[in-house]
C-alpha cells in the first residue's frame, strides 16, 4: 500500500516538476535547458522569503513572479533569436543554466541551505505513518493540473496558445500574434517551474546545482508526453512507477535512471510518445 | 573519354594547381604542429605541460563532437561516456591485468572496441528511418547518465564514485604523455582534416541539410550516421586510453553528462565545423581555466557561460567565424571554388526488354484514418513508356509516386518493380531496384555545389573518396544534356543555395537522371518553368524513354502531357478513372468534365 502511494507522490512531483517545461516545449517548440535553473532560483526564493520571516507559503507567490519575470526576459533576449535554430536554442538555455546557476552561487555561497518545512510531520494511512508533504505534493499537482487545465481550455491565451501549437503559420494570418502568446508562455512555464522549485524545498538539499539532476526527468517526461498534458501525466505515473518499482526491488541507482532509458526507448518505438494513446 | 567541358578544363588549370597546393596545407601544418610541440617540453613548465597533455587529450574529443556536430549536425552529448568507457576500460584492464607490454596492448585494443561497441548500439538506436536530430540529441544525453550510473553500481570493480587510481601505466615521463597526446592529436586532427575536404564528407553535409534527398539518391543516411557514431566512439576511447595512461587516475565524471556539455561548449565556442577551431578553442579554453578557476572559480565559470550564450546567439560560427571574416578580406584570402571536370560515362548496358512490365500496381489503397485516398489501382507500365498522371488537386496523384517509391508508407495492396515487391523496403533501397523520384519541390542540397549535389548522384555507381576530390565527374550522356541545355554545366562551382527555381528544378532532375534509373517518377517537373526551359524538359524525357527507361509524370499542363506520353493515367477522386492512349484519354468524355470543373458541381 505504501508502495502505491510512493507511486503517487512520484509521479505527482515529477508532473509539479515537468509542467513548465512541457508548456514551453508545446508553443515554443523549444527544449529549455535552463529549466533545471529555474527550479532553483524558486527553491532559493524559499530561502529568501526564510530570511526575511515571511510566512514559508509566501515562497509559492514570490517564485511565481520571479520566475515569471525572469523568464520574460530570457524569451525577450535568448529564447527570441533562436526560433529557427531549435537545437542552439537547447544550448544557449544550458549556457543561461550555467550563468544562473553560478550567479547564485555568487549570492548564497555554495553550501546547502536550510529552508523551513511548508509542511510537516506524519499522517497516519492505512495503518502506517507517511510524510505529510509528499501528501501534500499530491494536492498540489492536482491543483496545478486543473489551474493548467482550465487556462488552457477556459481563457483567451490558452485558445491562443492551442492555435499556436497546432498551425503556427495559420494562427499568425488570423491575427494572433504569436510573439506575444510565446513570451506569456515563457514567462508561465518559469513561474511553474520557480513554483516547483519552492516544492521541493522540503525534498531535497537546496544547493546552486540542484536543478539539473531534475531535468534530466523532466526533459524526458516532455519528450514522451510530446506537448500533450494529459499525457504528461500518463508518463508521469508508468515512468514514476517505474522509478519507485526498480529502485525498491532491483537497486535505486538503476530506479534513477529508469526514467531516461525507458523514455528512450518509448520513443525509438513511437516518436510521438504517448500523445497518440 | 570525350571532354565535355574543355572551356571548363583550360580556365580551371591555374586555380587546379593551386588546388594541389592547398590539398598538402593540412600535411605540413600537421607536421609543424608535430614537430613543434615535440620541443615543446623543454621550455614550458611543468604545471604547464601537465594541464596541456590533458587540453590536447580533450581536444581530440573535440574534433568527434566537431565531425559530428558540426558537419553531420548531430549535436551530441554522447562523445564524453565513448571517452569514459575508453578509459575505464584501460584503467582496469591495467588495475586487473596488470600493465606488460601485451596486458597493455589488450588495454589499448579494448578502449577502442568496447566504445565502439556501445557506439554501434547508440547509432543504431538513434538513427532510423524517419528519426529526428533531436531524437538522437536525446540518446546522447541518456548515454553519459546511464554509463555513469553503471560505473557508480559497478562497486569495487570500477571503485564507484571514487573511481580507480593508482593502476601500472605506460612507461612514460611527464615529457612523454606529452608528446604521446600531442601526436594522437595532430594524427587524429590530420585524419578528420584530410577526411573533411574529400567527397565522403560531402554525404554528410547532404545528410545534415536533406536526409530524404539523400535516400532518394540511393544513400542510406542511417548507415553513414551509425557508422560515423562508431568510428567516432572508437577515437573517443582512443583519448580514454591515453588519458587514463597519463594520469592515471579515472573517475566517473570523465563519462558523465556534465563533461558531454563541456565538450560543446568548447567546439562552439572554438567555432563549429571548422575542426581547427574547436582544437584551439578547446585547449586554450582548458589552459586558461586551469590558469583562472584557482583563483576566481564561480567569476570564471560564470564568464565562459555567458560567452558560450553570446556565441550561440550572436556568432554561431564561434571565433573561427571571427578569424574566416577577417582572413576573407585580406587579398589572398578569397579561394576561389574549384569544380570537377564533366565527362560522360560510358552507357550501362541495356537490361534485355523483356515483356514483363517493369512497375506492376497491384490492388493499391491508401487511407488516412476514414478518409480514403487511393483504392482500387492497378496499373502496370513497361520498359520505354512514359505514362503521365493527370487528375485535379486532390486526386491522389502524390501520395501514389509516394507509395510508389517509399514501401515503410503504410498502404495496401502491392506495388513491385522488375518483378521485386516494395513492400517494407526504405526509399534508398527502392533507388537500388532502379528508381529514381524528383519531388514536386525542388529537393537539393541547399550548402552543397552543383557539382557536389551530381557526385552525391552518382555515388551509388561511383564510390565516394574518403581522402581526396575527385578531378572529374562523370555522368550520363542524359544528364550531361540536362546540364548543357539548362547552362548548369557552367554553374558546378555555384551553391544550389544561389540558383533559380528552374534552376534548381533542373539540376535535381539531373540528379535523378544521373541516378540512371529504369524507373523515373517525376512530380510536376515543369511547375513554375518557361516555356524554353519546359521544352528542354520534354526532349530530355523522351530521350530517355527512346533508351528504355520507363517513366511515370505527374503533370497538369494538358498539352505538355499531349506532346510527350505515350499513355495517361486518369485520376479521380482516388480512383483510376481511365488509362489508355493519348487520343482516347484526351477526347474522352470524363477529362472533359473533370476539367471543366463539371465534376464538382
Amino acid at each position: 500500500m505504501l508502495l502505491v502511494l510512493d507511486i503517487l507522490t512520484t509521479a505527482a512531483i515529477l508532473f509539479v516538476v515537468s509542467i513548465g517545461l512541457l508548456a514551453v516545449f508545446g508553443v515554443l517548440k523549444i527544449i529549455n535547458f535552463a529549466h533545471g535553473a529555474w527550479l532553483t532560483i524558486g527553491a532559493y526564493c524559499a530561502v529568501v522569503a526564510a530570511k526575511l520571516g515571511l510566512n514559508p507559503w509566501a515562497a509559492l507567490p514570490l517564485a511565481f513572479v520571479v520566475g515569471g519575470a525572469l523568464g520574460g526576459l530570457t524569451e525577450l533576449f535568448i529564447i527570441r533569436p533562436l526560433y529557427r535554430r531549435p537545437l542552439d536554442a537547447i544550448l544557449a538555455t544550458w549556457g543561461l543554466g550555467i550563468v544562473i546557476g553560478q550567479l547564485i552561487t555568487l549570492g548564497f555561497g555554495r553550501d546547502v541551505q536550510m529552508t523551513p518545512n511548508l509542511v510537516s510531520g506524519t499522517v497516519e494511512i492505512f495503518g502506517a505513518d507517511y510524510s505529510a508533504y509528499r501528501l501534500a505534493t499530491l494536492g498540489a499537482a492536482i491543483v496545478i493540473g486543473v489551474a493548467f487545465a482550465l487556462t488552457i481550455g477556459g481563457t483567451r491565451l490558452g485558445l491562443s496558445a492551442r492555435a499556436v501549437i497546432m498551425n503556427e503559420t495559420l494562427a499568425r494570418g488570423l491575427g494572433i500574434d504569436t510573439a506575444r502568446v510565446r513570451l506569456f508562455t515563457f514567462m508561465m512555464g518559469a513561474g511553474l517551474a520557480a513554483l516547483a522549485g519552492v516544492l521541493l524545498t522540503p525534498l531535497t538539499s537546496v544547493d546552486p546545482n540542484m536543478g539539473v539532476g531534475w531535468l534530466i526527468g523532466a526533459f524526458m517526461l516532455v519528450m514522451v508526453a510530446d506537448a500533450s498534458f494529459l499525457a504528461l501525466g500518463v508518463a508521469c505515473l508508468v515512468f514514476g512507477a517505474a522509478q519507485v518499482l526498480v529502485s525498491t526491488f532491483v537497486s535505486p541507482i538503476l530506479g534513477s535512471i529508469a526514467i531516461a532509458v525507458l523514455a528512450a526507448l518509448v520513443l525509438r518505438v513511437s516518436p510521438k510518445g504517448f500523445s497518440r494513446a | 573519354m570525350p571532354d565535355d567541358a574543355p572551356a571548363l578544363g583550360l580556365a580551371a588549370r591555374p586555380a587546379r594547381s593551386r588546388a594541389r597546393l592547398s590539398r598538402s596545407a593540412p600535411f605540413v601544418v600537421a607536421g609543424l604542429a608535430a614537430v613543434a610541440l615535440w620541443v615543446a617540453p623543454a621550455v614550458l613548465d611543468t604545471f604547464a605541460v601537465n594541464v596541456l597533455t590533458r587540453s590536447m587529450i580533450y581536444a581530440v574529443l573535440a574534433v568527434t563532437v566537431d565531425l559530428l556536430w558540426g558537419f553531420a549536425g548531430v549535436l551530441t552529448f554522447g562523445q564524453a561516456a565513448f571517452f569514459g568507457v575508453g578509459a575505464y576500460a584501460t584503467a582496469m584492464a591495467l588495475t586487473y591485468l596488470g600493465a606488460t607490454p601485451e596486458w597493455m596492448a589488450v588495454a589499448l585494443a579494448l578502449s577502442v572496441a568496447a566504445p565502439m561497441a556501445l557506439g554501434l548500439a547508440v547509432g543504431w538506436l538513434s538513427f532510423y528511418h524517419r528519426s529526428t536530430a533531436l531524437y538522437a540529441s536525446v540518446i546522447s544525453l541518456v548515454t553519459p547518465i546511464v554509463v555513469t550510473q553503471l560505473i557508480y553500481s559497478g562497486g569495487e570493480w570500477t571503485g564507484s564514485s571514487s573511481g580507480l587510481v593508482g593502476f601500472d601505466v605506460l612507461p612514460l615521463e611527464l615529457e612523454g604523455f606529452f608528446r604521446l597526446a600531442a601526436l594522437v592529436l595532430v594524427a587524429v586532427t590530420l585524419a578528420a582534416w584530410v577526411f573533411v575536404r574529400s567527397d565522403a564528407e560531402r554525404a554528410l553535409v547532404a545528410v545534415r541539410d536533406n536526409d530524404a534527398r539523400c535516400a532518394y539518391l540511393g544513400l542510406s543516411p542511417k548507415r553513414l550516421q551509425i557508422a560515423l557514431t562508431t568510428v567516432l566512439a572508437g577515437v573517443a576511447g582512443l583519448a580514454g586510453f591515453v588519458f587514463a595512461n597519463a594520469s592515471s587516475v579515472v573517475a566517473p565524471e570523465n563519462a558523465g553528462f556534465l563533461f558531454g556539455t563541456e565538450l560543446v561548449i568548447w567546439v562552439a565556442l572554438g567555432g563549429r565545423g571548422t575542426l581547427l577551431g574547436p582544437v584551439l578553442g578547446t585547449i586554450a579554453i582548458d589552459y586558461l581555466a586551469a590558469n583562472l578557476s584557482g583563483d576566481l572559480p564561480f567569476l570564471w565559470q560564470l564568464l565562459l557561460g555567458t560567452a558560450f550564450v553570446a556565441v550561440i546567439i550572436l556568432l554561431p560560427g564561434g571565433l573561427a567565424e571571427l578569424v574566416r571574416r577577417v582572413w576573407a578580406r585580406l587579398p589572398f584570402g578569397r579561394r576561389q571554388a574549384v569544380a570537377p571536370r564533366l565527362v560522360a560515362s560510358s552507357p550501362r548496358p541495356n537490361a534485355a526488354v523483356s515483356g514483363a512490365p517493369l512497375l506492376k500496381i497491384e490492388n493499391l489503397a491508401k487511407s488516412y484514418g476514414s478518409l480514403t485516398v487511393l483504392e482500387n489501382i492497378d496499373i502496370e507500365i513497361r520498359a520505354g513508356e512514359l505514362v503521365s498522371l493527370v487528375g485535379p488537386n486532390g486526386a491522389g496523384k502524390t501520395t501514389l509516386m509516394r507509395c510508389l517509391s517509399d514501401g515503410t508508407e503504410p498502404f495496401s495492396g502491392a506495388v513491385s518493380i522488375g518483378g521485386a515487391s516494395t513492400a517494407g523496403l526504405t526509399p534508398n533501397r527502392i533507388v537500388a531496384l532502379g528508381v529514381g523520384r524528383k519531388f514536386q519541390v525542388a529537393s537539393v542540397f541547399e550548402s552543397l555545389t552543383v557539382a557536389d549535389c551530381l557526385l552525391l548522384a552518382r555515388a551509388p555507381h561511383d564510390r565516394l573518396s574518403p581522402i581526396g576530390r575527385a578531378e572529374t565527374l562523370s555522368l550520363p550522356q542524359a544528364a550531361l544534356d540536362v546540364l548543357r541545355m539548362t547552362g548548369l554545366d557552367r554553374l558546378l562551382a555555384e551553391p544550389t543555395r544561389l540558383l533559380s527555381h528552374g534552376q534548381k528544378q533542373a539540376l535535381e532532375l539531373a540528379m535523378v537522371v544521373a541516378l540512371e534509373p529504369r524507373l523515373i517518377l517525376l512530380d510536376e517537373p515543369t511547375a513554375g518553368l518557361t516555356k524554353a526551359e519546359r521544352t528542354t524538359i520534354g526532349a530530355v524525357l523522351r530521350t530517355l524513354t527512346g533508351d528504355g527507361v520507363a517513366a511515370v509524370l505527374v503533370e497538369h499542363d494538358l498539352d505538355f502531357v499531349r506532346q510527350i506520353s505515350s499513355r495517361i493515367v486518369v485520376l479521380h477522386q482516388g480512383r483510376l478513372a481511365l488509362d489508355g492512349t493519348v487520343d482516347e484519354v484526351v477526347n474522352s468524355e470524363l477529362v472533359r468534365t473533370i476539367y471543366s470543373g463539371g465534376a464538382h458541381g
